[in-house]
């Protein structure tokens, strides 16, 4: 009788165990459903679900000079700005994407900036299958999450079970302290997309 | 010992009960768990089927047929190469999809909401109307969602026309689809003359 007990009892604690050995190792429910990375490097064409994404160049900016309703207008920045040129088509259907981050080496994002209005060429882009377009992410970042920064592209901002592109921008040229050799003082946006 | 024998006969009672009582269980499980998946998929199902084009209808070339309550007719597929100011991309060629359509029921508001015409073709790619201004504002034509709340009557005939831009080695094979909120998950597949 008493066998029997501490068998039950036994058998109470190990499921007790497994329960919280699941509870404590298993994925969290944002986990299950978030972002699944399709990764790439500069220069390849890395394929979603929905789209097709390449990075073409990256380029580093002091001022932003655009044209919103005819006027003329410089934008300054306390980081640098980041501009982000790439190629985009859809793979099966028409599609939208709107949604980029630059995410720093210390994992800190930066959402594109949204400082510009009505400047053309910017998301969100509205892309087809087998016509690629080209279009600029444009960014506002501290100068110190520039070396070793990923790209992240996503159809929307909030999204379940689908692809996000994870571009790791490997191909900067940058001085040895992580800062980019080149910083144009200018960028202007009315240049078209090269 | 008569006691002793009254409490081992109770102990195999109710192990027997209780044993019945398991059995039930565990068959219960059978028919409850595929019960309640059901049902608790039955609404995101339900959604989904009334969101998405799904199970194509062909429909003949030159043929009229009813849907979302009224009579519809693709009347042409063309191309042009004038696009005005707007410069398409070297292998990108405009398409223009051409209905008639004689409204039966004038409800459009609740039987074509989600109005979609897409081109699909061969290799299962499919391209939405362009929002590039290749198409002239015109009297004559107008496009599917804003005939919905054009308020027209039984018996008119409207002419719906939507852009597409596709890329060249589509032509061969595009096909025009419609789709209508009514008529979810089912859509027309207009198919092509075999020439």
């Amino acid at each position: 009788m008493i066998g029997h007990r501490l068998a039950n009892l036994a058998i109470l604690g190990l499921a007790a165990a497994i329960c919280y050995g699941m509870q404590t190792s298993k994925p969290h429910y944002a986990d299950l459903t978030g972002p699944i990375p399709v990764r790439g490097g500069m220069g390849d064409d890395v394929k979603a679900r929905l789209f097709q994404l390449r990075v073409d160049k990256v380029e580093f900016a002091k001022i932003l000079a655009v044209s919103e309703f005819g006027k003329d207008r410089t934008l300054t920045t306390g980081g640098i700005w980041a501009i982000v040129t790439v190629e985009l088509a859809a793979t099966n259907s028409t599609t939208t994407v709107s949604e980029a981050t630059w995410q720093g080496p210390t994992g800190l994002g930066y959402r594109e900036t949204e400082r510009l209005a009505m400047v053309s060429g910017l998301p969100p882009f509205t892309v087809e299958p087998g016509l690629p377009a080209r279009g600029r992410f444009v960014f506002e970042v501290p100068p110190s999450e520039i070396s070793g920064a990923t790209l992240l592209v996503s159809n929307e901002r909030a999204f379940a079970l689908d692809s996000q592109a994870r571009i790791t921008l490997d191909g900067l040229r940058l001085k040895p302290d992580g800062t980019p050799e080149m910083v144009a003082d200018i960028y202007d946006m009315d240049e078209p997309i090269q | 010992m008569s006691a002793g024998a009254a409490v081992s006969t109770g102990a195999a009672e109710i192990g027997q009960s209780e044993r019945r009582w398991r059995r039930r269980s565990l068959w219960a499980l059978l028919i409850l768990l595929p019960a309640t998946l059901a049902l608790g998929s039955y609404t995101p199902v339900k959604w989904l089927f009334a969101a998405k084009d799904l199970f194509p209808r062909d429909v003949e070339p030159g043929s009229t047929v009813r849907f979302g309550g009224s009579d519809w007719k693709l009347e042409a597929m063309l191309t042009t190469k004038d696009t005005g100011s707007v410069k398409l991309p070297e292998n990108a060629v405009p398409v223009f999809v051409d209905f008639s359509v004689t409204i039966g029921d004038p409800d459009l508001q609740k039987l074509w909401t989600g109005c979609r015409i897409t081109l699909a073709d061969a290799a299962g790619r499919s391209w939405l109307p362009t929002s590039l201004p290749i198409l002239r504002y015109s009297d004559d034509w107008s496009d599917c969602n804003s005939a919905t709340f054009s308020g027209a009557a039984a018996g008119a005939t409207l002419k719906i026309r939507e852009a597409f831009v596709v890329p060249k080695d589509a032509i061969p094979t595009i096909e025009p689809t419609l789709g209508l909120g009514s008529e979810r998950p089912y859509y027309l597949r207009f198919l092509r003359a075999r020439d």
